[in-house]
């Protein structure tokens, strides 16, 4: 298998990166013009479930795209990963200008949260992530589904066909790996 | 903390995973036994194990999404008359927390929900606060209080309820093993609360598990009552996408009713039903949809539309062999069988009327329910009446009729798409064609399996696979009107079996009947199949016939992708017929031919993966590429331990292969372990019924040569009478062989030399001249020679061994691990002739093609033997710092490889002392 984009983009048969980069670039924009929408209409600044957002994508994208996702199952471990990078864009985006990031995913307020969120962090989080999708993409798979979108083991499993038990293995063996590849890499400041 | 390269985790990953879901008490057991194998890889494991308890205590990633953060934020805070202190859940609804009273007129500790929803307008919020104080007048002792509603100041809605400490309702019943009886009086309990909320016409619509706890103390508490209802219809149109998502999400699928799937009124009826799936719950730890996991869309076709698996069927379905069952039926203080005949009948029928698709058809009323349970726990006569089979058939052709569209609106308007499929195109059509074919093949043959299984079962004695063989034969021989194609495959699938047991005359037997039969079939594959199958199984007596027949297979074959599988099956058998006729460049090619088809086919699975990858390494071993065999076997045994079939017949000949590699990479130590699993693996209980005389005969070979006499010629002479039994004419030469060793090695020079009067016709007869197992032949001939202290015949027969190699080399047929086991040999006689300077040549081109083999860094007992030899010869030209050289190498391969311990080991050490 190689890694999470490629053994999708495989089954439809347009095996080459062109393809995938701009099948990321659609999706990011869609998921980023859904996050709007859906702060917008909000009058309270609440959290904005992930894991809504990405049904809502699904809905939209299968209407038009039907032939890409053939199932949600598919939609959402890809979607779960260009998830990571539009919250890591906007953590990042957010560390450069304190307020000037156009939407929040979460209220990612330094003045409310007493441990912001280190756009590093998440980045090295997510380099890690992508060598492990090299070697086992349903292990990153899992990480992106439960910790960037919030997903929980019963519903991961429910999309994968797992059971919840060879889920919440998975994301312990993902786990180890990630910790040590991050004490590699990078010492995190904080806990995530 | 070092980190992983890919190589390191792939060899970890499938450790990892059995250890993660052990108990710690297995665990600690299991790493014991590990460490005696793989001390380093225990280590490693130990080491990353720690780290996982680690990361667990510390809580790594698990703050569950960053979203989740937004609301971490609000510990501290108060809402009304309440103060958050900290989180203790999250749901599809939004977060529960658990919180105080801050104006201190209590000290009292209360759950506050808040909702996932923002408002829209003012009359929604005095919605919520009139919904919220007709429920805060619910009040029962198993009802969890309902104790404010309100918004918060940012516009939040939030509910503030009795905190329930406890148990889910079916974790409660497990963790006590509750029985059947005893589960029904606590389900009693729930009933009458609920009992309560109809007669004030609340109606729960979210009744699971996880909203009915049974605290500490037994008392049974429902949480959530009527709030689902306080989260529907709301929003505009442009919402209502997004929320009946949500909507599902909080009505709980697994627990939803036929009309709630249907969008049609809810009633208290809508309660029974979700009671009646809870009350299976308890019952069969079964889900009535059968085991999980269930997608969306499987759920919705369950509910709306299957009909009802009874209690105890579903519980009777359950493989008795498996820990789950017996967990199961034990966690209800009783036998899976017990369990069964417990369910059969009335709670059949209770749970069944609970269950109606038409809500019409289900108890009237919560109280009528728990009637006929208590009626039951009395022994009297319930009222709800089983279905007859008139109206069981009724209703399905019914249901039927309307079925597909049912299901089918269903899914779209409540799933809002979900789980819709994807439009057909032509390309798609023709695979879906394709893998029907696949599946009705799959499915004779699993038909079959499953017939045999089932008519095996009640007789009470387990069959081995023999049995279950031989009466798969008679099934299929008397099912005369099974369709042609479909009968030939049948026996191809069952002689396929045959020959992986090394029952050679059985298997071509059936494969014969199987040909004739495939040859009035117009099926391309199953022409194939049954031509590439006999083939394989004439691999070891008529290779001529073989070779055509895999020809023949694959000329049979059009070159189309759907036929990519046939097209591997063929190749993988015309692999081993090649490594057979000794064509070991064309078994390599087929077998590589087979992994370049695989890696193109769109149906690669990890179980193809697994046997091409095993046939590569088995060609690659017969070819003597011992170190490309290894990391085959390697990949292969890394698969097969994914896909968790580390005890099965294909694993027992994977090990059994492997073990052949490392022996002949001079590596006993590594092949007795592998061996013994394999012996382990087929044996069943204390019978070697089932174990291939093939594997024996490659035991006995270890242990000889790790110097284990007697066990070596136990499980030689029991290898023979078996091979000679089953008509396997390879094995019983290569038997005879051993045996002719063994015999000599234990002195007993009469016996050896009958075992080589009687193979020796015999090669004769089934092999071509030059073939390398007359080298072989003239080897043990040498040897026996030498024993008798007759020289100059020794050397004669040994020069006769090297020519064969020789010629055998020149014509890649192979032999070229053979050659310096040979010049060693001839070294050692030419030592005893007192040809002492030609001995010392022989050994240091024995050593030059030996260390050639070996691979750099890794150790081989047939190189410690040679270094051995090598020093010898030395010492007899008077060279004594040299030979001391060659006694430390000598030293290092052999402990390496047979032990420290081992006589030779020991005399080579001494030797390098001197």
């Amino acid at each position: 298998m190689g890694s999470t984009v490629s053994s999708f983009i495989g089954t439809t048969g347009c095996n080459n990166n062109s393809a995938t980069d701009a099948l990321f670039s659609t999706l990011y924009s869609e998921l980023h013009r859904l996050a709007r929408r859906q702060l917008a209409r909000r009058l309270a600044p609440s959290t904005l479930s992930v894991t809504t957002l990405l049904h809502e994508a699904y809905l939209d994208m299968s209407a038009r795209e039907s032939a890409i996702f053939p199932d949600e199952a598919r939609f959402m471990g890809y979607a779960a990963r260009v998830m990571r990078g539009l919250i890591i864009d906007n953590a990042r985006s957010r560390s450069a200008s304190k307020r000037g990031g156009e939407f929040e995913i979460t209220s990612l307020d330094g003045d409310v949260f007493e441990n912001p969120v280190n756009a590093n962090e998440l980045s090295s989080i997510s380099d890690a992530l992508d060598q492990l999708a090299e070697i086992e993409p349903e292990l990153a798979q899992i990480v992106d589904l439960k910790f960037f979108c919030g997903f929980s083991f019963g519903e991961i499993a429910a999309l994968q066909n797992l059971s919840e038990r060879t889920v919440q293995r998975k994301w312990e063996k993902a786990r180890i790996y990630l910790r040590r590849t991050l004490d590699k890499g990078f010492a995190p400041t904080s806990k995530i | 903390m070092p980190m992983f390269t890919h190589k390191q985790w792939r060899r970890l990953s499938p450790h990892l995973d059995e250890a993660l879901d052990m108990s710690e008490v297995e665990r600690s057991r299991w790493l014991s036994v590990l460490r005696r194998e793989n001390p380093f890889l225990v280590n490693q494991l130990e080491a990353l194990l720690g780290e996982h308890e680690a990361l667990a205590r510390e809580g790594f990633l698990e703050k569950e999404s960053l979203a989740l953060r937004g609301a971490l934020g609000l510990a501290g805070q108060s809402l009304g008359a309440y103060t958050l202190i900290s989180q203790i859940g999250q749901g599809g609804m939004g977060t529960v927390w658990l919180a105080e009273r801050n104006d201190g007129r209590f000290e009292r500790r209360v759950a506050v929900k808040l909702l996932n929803i923002s408002l829209l307008g003012n009359s929604f919020e005095q919605r919520f606060r009139r919904e919220g104080n007709i429920l805060g007048r619910l009040s029962h002792p198993h009802i969890a209080q309902l104790l404010d509603a309100g918004v918060s100041q940012t516009g939040q809605p939030y509910l503030v309820l009795d905190y329930v400490e406890g148990l889910h309702i079916d974790r409660y019943c497990d963790r006590q093993a509750l029985p059947v009886s005893v589960r029904i009086r606590l389900f009693l309990d729930v009933l009458g609360a609920i009992a309560k909320a109809h007669a004030n016409l609340i109606v729960h619509r979210d009744l699971k598990p996880s909203n009915i706890l049974v605290r500490h103390d037994g008392q049974v508490k429902l949480l959530d009552f009527g709030i689902a209802k306080l989260l529907e219809a709301e929003g505009t149109a442009e919402e209502a996408s997004t929320l009946t998502i949500d909507g599902v999400r909080a009505m709980t699928p697994e627990f939803a009713a036929p009309e709630q799937l249907k969008s049609e009124p809810v009633t208290t009826a809508t309660d029974i039903y979700a009671l009646g799936v809870l009350l299976y719950v308890l019952l069969t730890g079964q889900h009535p949809a059968g085991p999980g996991p269930h997608t969306p869309a499987d759920l919705v076709k369950s509910i709306v539309d299957e009909e009802l698996t009874m209690p105890s069927d579903i519980v009777a379905r359950m493989k008795p062999s498996e820990k789950f069952t017996v967990k199961n039926a034990r966690v209800r203080s009783t036998t899976p069988d017990k369990l069964s005949r417990l369910l059969r009948g009335d709670l059949d029928t209770i749970v069944a009327k609970a269950l109606k698709k038409d809500p019409h058809e289900r108890y009237a009323s919560v109280t009528a329910m728990a009637d006929d349970l208590r009626r039951y726990l009395r022994n009297e006569p319930i009222s709800a009446r089983p279905d007859t089979l008139v109206y069981r058939t009724a209703k399905f052709v019914r249901r039927n009729r309307g079925s597909v569209v049912l299901a089918t609106i269903a899914i779209a308007a409540v799933l809002g798409g979900i789980a819709g499929t994807i439009v057909q195109t032509q390309k798609a059509r023709a695979q879906r064609d394709f893998a029907m074919r696949l599946l009705t093949r799959a499915e004779a043959i699993n038909d079959l399996d499953d017939f045999l299984l089932a008519d095996a079962a009640p007789s009470g004695k387990a069959l081995t696979p023999s049995e279950l063989l031989a009466r798969a034969e008679h099934i299929v021989d008397r099912q005369q009107n099974a369709n042609e194609t479909n009968r030939a495959e049948m026996l191809t699938s069952i002689g396929h079996k045959y020959v992986g047991k090394d029952e050679d005359a059985k298997a071509q037997e059936i494969l014969a009947k199987a040909y004739a039969l495939s040859r009035r079939s117009s099926d391309p594959s199953a022409r194939a199949q049954a031509s590439c199958t006999l083939g394989a199984a004439l691999a070891h007596s008529d290779i001529k016939r073989a070779e055509a027949l895999i020809h023949e297979g694959l000329a049979e074959l059009p070159n189309e992708p759907s036929y990519t599988f046939d097209r591997i099956s063929c190749l993988l058998s015309g692999s081993s017929v090649a490594n057979e006729s000794g064509d070991l460049q064309e078994a390599i090619a087929r077998s590589q031919a087979a992994v370049g088809a695989l890696a193109t086919s769109p149906l690669r699975s990890d179980t193809t993966d697994l046997r091409v990858q095993i046939a590569l390494a088995e060609s690659y071993r017969v070819a003597g590429r011992y170190r490309e065999a290894i990391s085959a076997f390697e990949r292969a045994s890394a698969l097969m331990t994914t896909l968790g079939r580390d005890d099965t017949e294909t694993a027992g000949t994977l090990f059994n292969n492997w073990a052949l590699a490392l022996h002949a990479s001079g590596r006993p130590l590594d092949a007795e372990k592998l061996f013994r699993r394999a012996i382990t693996i087929s044996s069943a209980g204390n019978s070697d019924q089932d174990v291939s005389p093939m594997l024996m005969v490659n035991y006995a070979r270890t242990e000889r040569q790790l110097g284990h006499l007697n066990e070596a010629s136990d499980y030689a002479e029991r290898g023979y009478s078996k091979a000679l039994a089953s008509g396997n004419q390879v094995v019983v030469n290569q038997a005879l062989l051993m045996r002719a060793r063994i015999f000599r090695e234990q002195n007993d020079l009469s016996r050896s030399r009958a075992m080589l009067a009687e193979v020796k016709p015999r090669l004769q007869k089934a092999l071509p001249a030059g073939h390398i197992a007359f080298a072989v032949l003239a080897y043990e001939e040498s040897n026996l020679a030498c024993a008798h202290r007759d020289f100059p015949a020794a050397l004669q027969s040994i020069n006769q061994a090297l020519a064969i190699t020789d010629g055998s080399i020149a014509a890649s047929r192979g032999g070229e691990d053979f050659r310096p086991l040979l010049l060693i040999t001839r070294a050692e006689i030419k030592h005893k002739l007192g040809r002492v300077d030609d001995a010392a040549r022989d050994a240091d081109m024995g050593v030059n093609e030996l260390q050639r083999l070996v691979e750099a860094g890794s150790y081989s007992s047939d190189l410690g033997h040679a270094y051995y030899t090598f020093g010898l010869t030395l010492l007899a030209q008077g060279k004594s710092p040299q030979a001391r050289v060659a006694f430390r190498s000598a030293v290092e391969n052999l402990q390496n490889t047979l032990g420290a311990d081992h006589p030779e080991t020991r005399s080579a050490r001494h030797l390098a002392e001197l």
